[in-house]
């Protein structure tokens, strides 16, 4: 039976929990669950089997290989909401560095008065910019076609998915700095953690969205340096989810790379160290 | 269908309780005798005295409202338009009603008196016309002091408008009563889904073999909280489970708890239950690295209110953010039912208030499937036909009652303040 087999792997409680999850994505019907069941056993995400996530108040798409977006940044992203608020009067304009499901950028639009944000995230991945672009449509927030440049006063929070990279040196052509506010949830994975993943990470989700180069970092070293070169506004905020140890070399690179001096860290619920917010002053 | 029967409480010889039973009996859709036995004058002004001697206290209160509407009159200054005179209209407008049912009482008791009048009149058209008019004023009359004036002297509710977060645990019985968990769960959901309010099931623990070991269930509507707020306590089910080879009735028992929901936007700050302060918010388990390096679902968390000591916890949402939104949720309603509580002792209407002031370990109904009953304990109802019951339209027939007594407590309570 694979139910048994499922609380073998995962403990009781925890199974019983993910059968009525599976239970309720399939109405019941047995045969479909046993199906699912059996999926899940083989490692394959649980979010990726049920098509959704919920983050904050939204019911988010996922779809493999797309990074599934995880508590920790749930949390951070409901508190910059919080720290921030900008109105139609006084929008921001916001920069999400490898958007993959635009989890952050759909959350803000999704909590900030109506008119108060331009959200334009990119991602290297098609399948990413492609999801994100459901989401926003799935979650109801308007869509700026790509290579659109924005014109005029906001009349809704609006969002602008895009295919680049911005490890690529020409990435600043594309974008529209400065931004008041750079979010990112960039790879941080180090190799060596890398290859010890458990496969239900690595076997499934994007290398793209979770490795960080041989020390984890490198992503963080690209923005500081985007940073310096002028893309966030002299008063913007820059929010960075960072590895669970990693807190205090990425605060190292943004004052010696970008001469960010005022930098504070948040805790995830965990107590893990997990989110850099920096200012330029 | 349904049958009603009424227990012990009203053959009680306070006038009071009467009252209570003159109420219940309508509920067997008994009418007023109506045999057309002459009445003399004699005996039409002892029928009269007793209304008015069963009914005095509150008649009295009555009285001592359209007193004060007398008084407030009379103070109201020329311009009808100072801060006083604005908070005068608003306590006049809220007894407005009282003046028009006591008008109502006192044109009907002249009538009677000239009705009396003709009773033994020699004209015997004339005395046949005069005896059906007494029977008609009489049970005005009666309706005014035993329906009417109890219906207004009762104040509005101060909860009325909250809607309802249910809690069902399983209690002795083992699977048997995680089964009539799940049948109770249907029933409230059902009638909710009668009374037009939203159900939903906010969380709840299946058991493999059928059943729910424990569920909470959110009603929302107005009005739902303070029809739901009696079933708080433990209900308990005779029968034979399916389970169970040897035919022999099993009794099992399942608790309730029915709190009040105050809606997260409708608290400002400062009115708020609690202080974020005095709150501890833990994630269940370690998650390792965590971040990119996890991808398991880990949304369970759990609030603890360090004043009360009442802890919440909440794993059913996929989400934590949901979760803690929830278990918040839950929080409030458990305080805010410690508070309403709290000013009901201090009211002092807990006193003979059998049904909110039962402890909730306490029995308070039986639902028993071989003899098709059940049996409200607190106030000796007993009804036939469960399934009606548990199919969610007959709830109504349990829980009117309950309410109607709840009233008529609030209304002794009023009383007893009242100077004879």
């Amino acid at each position: 039976m694979s139910i048994a087999a499922l609380v073998a792997r995962f403990g009781r409680q925890h199974a019983l929990q993910e059968i009525k999850w599976l239970k309720s994505a399939v109405q019941d019907n047995q045969h479909a669950l046993e199906h699912l069941i059996n999926r899940r056993l083989t490692g394959e995400p649980l979010q990726y089997i049920l098509g959704t996530q919920p983050f904050g108040p939204l019911n988010l798409l996922v779809r493999p290989p797309v990074l599934i977006p995880r508590p920790e940044t749930e949390h951070w992203a409901i508190q910059l909401a919080q720290l921030l608020s900008p109105t139609p009067a006084k929008p921001l304009s916001l920069l999400d560095l490898g958007t993959g499901s635009g989890c952050i950028p759909l959350l803000l639009c999704h909590l900030w008065p109506s008119g108060s944000l331009y959200a334009h995230g990119i991602d290297c991945s098609p399948d990413a910019v492609q999801l994100a672009t459901d989401n926003a449509e799935s979650v109801g927030i308007r869509l700026l076609s790509a290579s659109t440049r924005r014109d005029g006063a906001l009349t809704h929070n609006v969002f602008k998915p895009e295919l680049a990279s911005y490890l690529d040196p020409t990435v600043l052509n594309l974008l529209e700095p400065p931004y008041d506010v750079i979010t990112a949830n960039p790879p941080y994975i180090p190799r060596r953690e890398y290859d010890d993943l458990p496969s239900e990470v690595k076997d499934y989700e994007d290398q793209r969205a979770l490795l960080g180069g041989e020390d984890g970092l490198i992503f963080y070293h690209a923005i500081a340096k985007l940073v310096a070169d002028g893309l966030l506004a002299e008063h913007g905020t820059l929010a960075l989810e960072v590895g669970h140890d990693q807190a205090p070399r990425v605060q190292e690179i943004l004052r010696a790379a970008a001469h960010m001096e005022s930098i504070d860290v948040w805790l995830d619920p965990w107590g893990k160290q997990r989110t850099i917010i920096a200012r330029r002053s | 269908m349904l049958s009603l029967r009424i227990g012990r409480s009203c053959t009680s010889s306070s006038p009071l309780l009467r009252l209570v039973a003159i109420q219940h009996r309508s509920y067997t859709a008994a009418k007023p005798q109506t045999n057309a036995r002459i009445v003399n004058s004699a005996s039409a002004q002892k029928q009269i005295q007793d209304i008015e001697n069963n009914a005095s206290k509150i008649l009295r209160a009555v009285q001592l409202r359209t007193a004060e509407r007398r008084k407030l009159r009379s103070e109201m200054t020329e311009t009808f338009s100072t801060a006083e005179d604005i908070q005068r209209m608003k306590r006049l407008k809220e007894t407005e009603d009282i003046q028009a049912a006591w008008t109502e009482w006192e044109s009907t008791r002249e009538l009677l008196n000239e009705t009396i009048a003709l009773l033994a009149d020699e004209d015997p058209a004339m005395c046949a016309m005069a005896q059906e008019e007494y029977i008609s004023l009489l049970s005005t009359l009666s309706h005014l002091a035993s329906t009417k004036f109890p219906e207004l002297l009762v104040p509005n509710s101060s909860t009325g408008h909250l809607s309802a977060l249910m809690e069902l645990k399983s209690g002795v019985g083992g699977s048997e009563s995680s089964l009539f968990l799940s049948e109770l769960l249907r029933m409230y959901m059902r009638y909710a889904n009668v009374m037009n309010w939203k159900a939903a099931l906010v969380g709840s623990n299946e058991l493999d073999g059928g059943g729910t070991k424990d569920a909470i269930v959110e009603i929302t509507g107005s009005g739902a909280y303070d029809a739901l707020r009696w079933e708080s306590g433990v209900h308990r089910v005779q029968r034979v489970p399916a389970t169970e080879t040897s035919g022999r009735v099993h009794t099992s028992t399942v608790a309730v708890v029915v709190l009040p929901l105050v809606e997260e936007k409708s608290v400002n700050a400062e009115e708020d239950l609690f202080s974020m302060d005095d709150i501890k918010l833990e994630v269940m388990r370690a998650r390792g690295a965590g971040g990119q390096h996890v991808n398991k679902t880990e949304s369970a968390v759990r609030l603890t209110h360090i004043p009360s000591g009442i802890t919440v916890s909440m794993q059913d949402e996929r989400s934590q953010h949901q979760n803690r939104r929830r278990a918040f949720q839950v929080l409030r309603a458990r305080l805010m039912d410690l508070k309403i509580a709290a000013e009901i002792k201090s009211r002092r209407d807990v006193r003979r208030n059998l049904v909110q002031g039962a402890d909730r370990s306490e029995k308070i109904r039986t639902y028993n499937f071989p003899q098709d009953r059940i049996t409200d304990h607190r106030i000796g109802l007993t009804l036939t036909g469960i399934n009606y019951v548990m199919e969610g339209d007959g709830l109504q027939s349990i829980i009117d009652p309950l309410q109607f007594h709840h009233n008529e407590s609030v209304l002794a309570d009023m009383l007893d303040e009242v100077p004879s």
